[in-house]
């Protein structure tokens, strides 16, 4: 048992839906947008442009709400830990991060041997997921600076103005998808190799699995958890 | 009211023309419509006009001087084209054109000094058309009139005029003239203009060339209505080029049904569908061809069976932003890059990216895989590197007493040595059986291979496949097939260990 136990804190049911909420807006934009970008099945032309915008604006408005759910939703900052604390704190700099970017760096290029201690985001992966809501965000104001009904809105209009024109938006705009597609990658490989299945079961059916303890009083291991967890959702 | 309009001088000059008051209106009604205007301002459009033509009689036509910078002379050759009202109208009757070098019948000195003498008489109150880019290459010696250089020319004229239209895409921003493969420097009006710090109103009107209808409509808003149109952010009139070409195409509904063209000469093309999958840059650019139309609004690009290039893409101030460099390759989806003299598509860069990130993703992984991390060996740090190097600031204490639950959920409470002890106990339990498992495997393997060359091939080949299924009763009966065993115990050293992880496999996403 060399992980971190993994206990419902961590992702609270109101981030687990957000999480599949993401999960299909993010699917339907990516494989509509590949429809759109050029008409290999032309058929859904219509379908992929209704479901990318509405798809499009699901996940904007998921965004906001993710936003606003870190500042008043506590959880679970640090991995292997019941003790909870307002959800913002996992996104700020930690205790737990300091120091510790180099040591994870070097970890994943497996130039250090042991895992380093951590916070539930480590500090490469903190980075990874600030990127992700300017991405959306990015994401978004190139896709509407597109889109006939809002190409005209002052803001849409500037950014057009700003990065030269709607051709370099679109660039930008297809350079973005393949940064998030990027993002997806390392994402499921790491949640495959860091997490495994006790992860992927937490994250999507909110199953407990035991592992090392975290306290975040003292910043370091408390202990261990081998209690046998039931295997149907409790 | 009737009788008055009726028996204007201008119903006089229409008639002895031959233009009916109801063909007069028709123009009125073709100018509001190119314009954007509703129809309830026609009645506005004619007054515009007739005032003008009026004066006219009296000699105030609102002066007009006409350049050609680095051009193709094709605006003009558009404006030839136009039919209502025609160029000769447009000209004689419309405005005074005093300086024109396609159309003036002067020529030489005469009418370098008409030009000469408009910009100092008139000052302030002529328009200057200017159509082609401006040349700031070979140190401005370019476009040389009477002794004079283009820069020079324009500059000059631009500063004392009422307003600057800037006609054509090469005017706008220097147009194709621009792109990168040119070394002529060309450069677009309104930034020529910024920086010789020249205030003068501009106009810009795009297209390559320029649509007459849309010079003719911001003519009578400018010279008839005595107002500047409308503009937009880029100075273009903002009722031509407010939405894009892709809003208006006819061939709109065979976008949303899905209706395609892939190739040149197709039954698809025959059938007159979308020609986005051929590059078509109308979502992109912003034009109301497809409203007002060209060559006499007979038809224009699309409606002829060319995808759009984007002839009206043209950023004022930039004339890197040209709609050739913006558009080329025509037929491409999106523009060419240029990275020093690589020309490449965005999507060859995104493919390329997305295969290198997937072919490190899978050299990790093997990497994972080889350091055991993936069979679950991995150890803790039990302090943090830098907590170790600076004790006095470090951010952990990790001296407290560890709790350990167990299965059944009663808690042990050790100390933070003995439980060091005995998570360095359990690192190198699983790194030793992980050891075991690779060796014995390792073993069989080579043992099956030896055996495997002394049988002949049938034979080996029914004692590889078959001691999976007969295992559990042959293995007693049959001490020759030692393989079996081999086999069979490093599966089951393998299988131990992967049950074990999979148990054990936890920890932080």
């Amino acid at each position: 048992m060399a992980h971190f136990a993994q206990y419902r804190e961590a992702h609270p049911l109101p981030f687990i839906i957000f999480h599949y909420i993401n999960l299909g807006a993010f699917l339907t934009l990516l494989i509509s947008g590949i429809f759109i970008h050029y008409p290999w099945l032309p058929m859904v032309m219509g379908m992929a442009r209704g479901a990318h915008i509405t798809a499009a604006i699901v996940l904007l408005i998921n965004l906001f709400i993710r936003i606003f759910l870190a500042l008043f939703v506590c959880t679970a900052t640090s991995p292997g830990t019941r003790q909870m604390e307002r959800e913002i704190k996992a996104w700020l700099p930690q205790p737990e991060n300091r120091h510790q970017f180099i040591p994870w760096l070097k970890y994943y290029l497996f130039m250090k041997k042991e895992h380093p201690l951590t916070a539930k985001f480590n500090p490469v992966q903190k980075l990874a997921y600030m990127f992700l809501p300017f991405s959306f965000l990015f994401m978004a104001i190139t896709g509407f600076a597109m889109w006939g009904p809002t190409m005209n809105w002052v803001i849409c209009e500037a950014f057009t103005n700003l990065v030269g024109g709607l051709m370099n938006v679109r660039i930008i705009h297809y350079a973005m998808m393949i940064v998030n597609i990027i993002f997806l990658i390392i994402h499921l490989y790491m949640v495959i190799t860091e997490g495994g299945i006790p992860l992927i079961k937490l994250m999507f059916l909110q199953r407990e699995h035991g592992g090392y303890t975290y306290d975040i009083e003292t910043h370091a291991i408390s202990g261990k958890d081998e209690k046998e967890y039931p295997k149907l959702l409790s | 009211m009737d009788e008055k309009v009726l028996s204007t001088e201008f119903e006089e000059l229409l008639s002895s023309r031959g233009v009916t008051r109801r063909g007069f209106l028709q123009l009125c009604g073709t100018i509001a419509a190119a314009t954007g205007l509703a129809h309830i301002t026609v009645p506005d459009v004619a007054h515009a006009i007739e005032d003008s033509v009026i004066g006219a009689a009296e000699g105030n036509l609102f002066p007009v001087i006409w350049i050609e910078g680095a051009s193709c002379t094709g605006c003009t050759e558009a404006f030839a084209q136009i039919d209502e009202p025609d160029p000769a109208t447009v000209v004689l009757e419309m405005i005074s054109c005093n300086y024109n070098e396609t159309l003036s019948f002067a020529a030489g000195h005469s009418v370098e000094e008409a030009k000469a003498q408009t910009i100092k008489q008139c000052a302030g109150k002529y328009v200057l058309v200017y159509e082609g880019a401006l040349l700031e290459g070979w140190d401005g010696w370019a476009l040389r009139v009477a002794e004079e250089t283009g820069v020079n020319a324009f500059l000059e004229a631009a500063e004392n005029a009422f307003g600057v239209v800037a006609l054509g895409s090469c005017a706008v921003n220097g147009g194709w003239m621009g792109s990168k493969k040119t070394p002529a420097g060309a450069i677009g009006c309104q930034a020529l203009m910024a920086k010789h710090g020249i205030t003068t109103p501009v106009i810009n009107i795009p297209g390559c060339p320029a649509n007459p209808e849309w010079l003719v409509a911001v003519l009578v808003d400018v010279v008839m209505m005595g107002v500047l149109p409308e503009l937009n952010i880029d100075n273009k009139p903002a009722l031509i080029f407010e939405q894009a070409i892709h809003e208006n195409c006819q061939r709109r509904g065979h976008f949303e049904n899905g209706e395609f063209v892939y190739k040149f000469g197709s039954e698809e093309e025959k059938m007159g569908f979308c020609l986005y999958a051929m590059g078509c840059r109308g979502p992109q650019t912003k034009a109301n061809c497809g409203i007002v139309r060209y060559n006499r609004r007979r038809s224009w690009c699309v409606e002829a069976g060319s995808p759009c290039i984007g002839c009206c893409e043209a950023n004022p101030m930039d004339s890197s932003h040209n709609w050739v460099d913006v558009n080329a390759s025509f037929h491409e989806r999106h523009r060419d890059l240029r990275i020093g003299n690589w020309v490449v598509q965005p999507r060859t860069i995104g493919l390329a990216a997305i295969g290198i990130v997937t072919a490190a993703v899978i050299i990790h992984g093997f990497g994972m895989k080889a350091s055991k991390r993936l069979d679950g060996a991995i150890r803790f740090e039990s302090q943090r590197e830098w907590d170790a190097k600076h004790p006095n600031e470090a951010i952990g204490y990790y001296g407290a007493d560890r709790t350990i639950i167990h299965e059944d959920g009663t808690k042990e409470v050790i100390s933070a040595e003995e439980f060091e002890e005995r998570v360095q106990a359990d690192y190198e339990s699983t790194l030793k059986k992980l050891g075991a498992a690779a060796a014995s495997a390792v073993a069989g393997g080579v043992k099956a291979a030896e055996e495997a060359t002394e049988a002949t091939a049938e034979e080996a080949q029914a004692e590889t496949v078959e001691p999976v299924e007969e295992a559990e009763t042959e293995v007693v009966e049959a001490p020759e097939e030692t393989e079996a065993e081999a086999v069979e115990a490093a599966e089951e050293a393998e299988d131990a260990v992967e049950e074990e992880n999979e148990e054990s496999k936890g920890g932080q996403e």
